[in-house]
């Protein structure tokens, strides 16, 4: 067996936060390729979300941002989607984000305890 | 264990051929990982347990997230579905792993995978690798009712 110390190759974070009440865990990881990151209150995944950029031929990037699996009439689904994609691009990367939200409520002071909870353990 | 509201676990694995690590983030989410060698192909596996739900990933040589599928009980009937809900238009490795696990453990299951088509083999002992771990984990359905590992409710 050679001494070779190998990472796994996926670094995640993992925690639990309050969020208006409702307990709302956060595991987000970086694979070679996506980003993953989930946030949920009712103990699934919830709806799962996919974001990439787009390089067009312009200066200024475009973002995809759709539903993959679950809710499609939750438009509050998308702005996090859409405003973690924008992060992740003004950080330098370009990759997609896979998103998965399983949430007890949509309103706007949950959408900024995600957002905020995921800023701030981000890994890009 | 300590019950603050906020509690963060940064975690960066290292280890050995074939060491796991299990990290009980805050709630009730477990996340595991681990990396084993199979004939000369390195498998990582990455197993997210939800309170009502499992996900997994498998990595072949490289830490790809790979094709996504979901599967499911499908009420009224007795029988499990899978789709592909990212990526594997063409091949379907890990949407029989998908469907197997929602059997196995009773759950529904996301699995991410990115081994190459076209490979039963490597699909086969990626499966019984992840299988196992799962068995030791505690988070499969016990088939008879009085004896066996029931699913971890934590």
């Amino acid at each position: 067996m050679g001494g070779l110390e190998q990472r796994f190759p996926v670094p995640y974070k993992s925690l639990s936060l309050d969020i208006k009440g409702n307990t709302t865990d956060f595991v987000i990881c970086r694979y070679e390729d996506h980003f993953l990151v989930m946030a949920t209150q009712i103990g699934t995944m919830g709806t799962i979300l996919h974001a990439r950029k787009e390089e067009g031929v312009t200066v200024q990037p475009t973002f995809n941002v759709s539903v993959i699996f679950g809710k499609r009439d939750e438009p509050m689904l998308l702005a996090i989607t859409r405003q973690l994609i924008e992060h992740i691009s003004s950080s330098g990367s370009s990759m997609p984000l896979v998103l998965s939200l399983g949430l007890k409520d949509h309103s706007m002071e949950t959408l900024k305890g995600i957002v905020s909870a995921v800023m701030e353990n981000r890994l890009w | 264990m300590s019950s603050s509201s906020c509690k963060t676990s940064e975690f960066e694995a290292a280890g050995f051929d074939s060491v796991g690590q299990d990290d009980i983030g805050g709630g009730g989410v477990q996340v595991t990982s681990f990396t084993e060698l199979v004939d000369d192909v390195t498998l990582h596996f990455q197993i997210i347990r939800l309170p009502k739900q499992i996900y997994a990933w498998i990595g072949c040589n490289s830490a790809k997230l790979g094709n996504l599928y979901a599967a499911a009980h499908t009420r009224p009937s007795n029988t499990v579905s899978v789709t592909s809900i990212l990526g594997g238009a063409s091949d379907n490795t890990g949407s029989g792993i998908a469907r197997r696990l929602v059997l196995k453990t009773g759950l529904n299951v996301i699995v991410a995978c990115n081994i190459p088509k076209n490979s039963p083999m490597l699909e086969a002992n990626a499966e019984k690798k992840l299988v196992e771990k799962l068995i030791a984990l505690g988070h499969s359905r016990s088939k008879s009712p009085a004896a066996g590992p029931v699913l971890s409710s934590s």
